[in-house]
């Protein structure tokens, strides 16, 4: 009987999410067929490989900022937490700033003012950095908060038992924070894939690009725009739905 | 065991210790209870080890317990279970002997298998401290703390957390503990198992011992502050 009404849940469920599925699918198509006749993604397809190249871009973009906001996070972590007054109210002052800046405005300051004062006009390299740095008190925030899930006790039984600092990182404190790590990591990856969309302000050929770049060309808009958007579902549900599954596997 | 403890003053925000003088040889197993604030899990703590009082000196078994080689011979369990939550329930163990005690896989592995089946666990070692029930865990946590070999185990509420059926199952997997020669210093609330394990009870009150002695103090206290609380908490 409980398995019975389990499996009854279960499929109540299947169900309901293939219809929620539909019903957005309804709309896109309805969306789509009032500013079209004849709705095709064929003028795309000479256009495959360079848009294939933009996705292969936004995800190479992506993983560097992750790293390379991964890596100012975590200096940015230490600043925090570092005795001297100066640093922490920098990494505070810092960490309002970007808060409180639209990444569109961070990515214009970083590659027309910020890069050109220190003669560089390298775009792209300023674009990336921008998206560090955006990212960077997110990290931060993501570091504390592993870091401080390791109770007091812990730290008194590692003491107990006598584990050298060596031991105390390598077999206790960064397990346990890699596992608290990953899933709000992914997350920040999530972000950073969409926010890598406003790099084609600086012609950088990531996907959102490369598809306007076509759309320009064959004229059609309506299925580009659609284009674009599955394009960014396709990577970043598989992404979220991967986040999810860590988490279960990994929460201690 | 012998144990001396002498001008011991503690200080968080709040005196929490006053003035602690006392000595006790030839008990194994020592009581420690009080209500709540009264600096009972304090005391544990300082003569485990684990914490320094702000002055004073506690020696056990003529060892200062803030000599380096003292916590070689202390185990201690925690309120709650306090395992590393990353590791299963025999790693917990292996991990510690393997890397602290510099023992070999395989007698750290017959070792932490030889004190988990004398805690019941034989079926649970592989797993996650976070897949078993409290009081699982916390007898995980005892097995943990005699696997070092210990002369003293330091119990500091380990049944707090747990409900009356997992109380019972914990304590009743200590009691069988006696005969393993060690010795015991534990808080806790539940008196019954004071009577059947203890042999000498301390009574804390407002940072002080206030009363102490063999259990039968329970049935006949001389200080109205124990009779109060042996009142309430029956």
């Amino acid at each position: 009987m409980v398995s019975n009404s389990l499996s009854l849940n279960k499929l109540k469920t299947i169900i309901s999410y293939i219809a929620a599925i539909m019903t957005v699918i309804a709309f896109m198509v309805f969306v789509a067929l009032r500013q079209t006749d004849d709705f095709s993604f064929e003028p795309f397809f000479p256009y495959r490989n360079v848009i294939l190249n933009g996705i292969k871009n936004t995800i190479f973009v992506s993983i560097i900022s992750l790293l390379g906001s991964m890596v100012l996070g975590f200096i940015l972590y230490l600043l925090q937490k570092s005795k001297i007054k100066y640093f922490n109210a920098l990494i505070d002052v810092f960490t309002e700033i970007i808060y409180g800046t639209p990444l569109l405005v961070l990515i214009i300051v970083t590659a027309f003012l910020i890069g050109p004062a220190f003669n560089s006009y390298n775009r792209n390299l300023f674009g990336v950095l921008a998206l560090i740095i955006y990212m960077s008190p997110y990290m931060k925030n993501v570091y504390k908060a592993a870091f401080s899930s390791i109770s007091h006790d812990q730290y008194l039984a590692m003491d107990l038992f006598g584990f050298t600092s060596f031991q105390r990182y390598f077999y206790i404190i960064i397990p346990q924070v890699i596992r608290i790590l990953m899933p709000p990591l992914m997350n920040n990856f999530s972000l950073i894939i969409k926010g890598s969309a406003l790099l084609n302000l600086l012609s950088y050929p990531e996907l959102f690009f490369t598809i306007d770049v076509a759309q320009s060309r064959n004229f059609a808009y309506v299925e580009g725009y659609i284009l674009m958007w599955g394009l960014y579902l396709l990577i970043t549900i598989p992404l979220s739905q991967f986040t999810k599954y860590i988490e279960r596997k990994l929460s201690l | 065991m012998k144990l001396e403890i002498t001008g011991i003053n503690h200080t968080y925000d709040v005196d929490v210790l006053k003035d602690l003088n006392f000595s006790l040889d030839n008990h194994n197993s020592i009581a420690i209870i009080g209500v709540s604030g009264s600096g009972k899990s304090t005391l544990l703590r300082l003569m485990s080890g684990l914490e320094k009082p702000t002055s004073g000196t506690i020696k056990i078994n003529d060892l200062s317990v803030d000599n380096p080689e003292y916590k070689k011979h202390v185990g201690f369990v925690f309120q709650q279970h306090n395992l590393f939550p990353h590791l299963s329930l025999k790693r917990n163990i292996t991990l510690i002997l393997e890397k602290t005690r510099n023992k070999p896989k395989e007698e750290a592995e017959e070792t932490a298998m030889k004190y988990l089946k004398l805690l019941h666990l034989e079926d649970q070692v592989n797993k996650l401290p976070k897949n078993v029930s409290g009081g699982q865990a916390q007898r995980a946590s005892i097995a943990r703390a005699l696997s070092v070999d210990p002369e003293i185990i330091f119990l500091d509420e380990p049944t707090a957390s747990l409900d009356p059926i997992l109380t019972h199952e914990v304590l009743t997997a200590v009691e069988e503990l006696k005969g393993l020669g060690k010795s015991f210093i534990f808080v806790t609330h539940v008196l019954s198992f004071v009577k059947d394990f203890a042999d000498y009870v301390i009574y804390m009150h407002e940072g002080k011992i206030h009363e102490c002695g063999i259990p039968d103090i329970l049935e006949n206290p001389k200080t109205n502050e124990l009779n109060e609380f042996m009142k309430k908490v029956r």
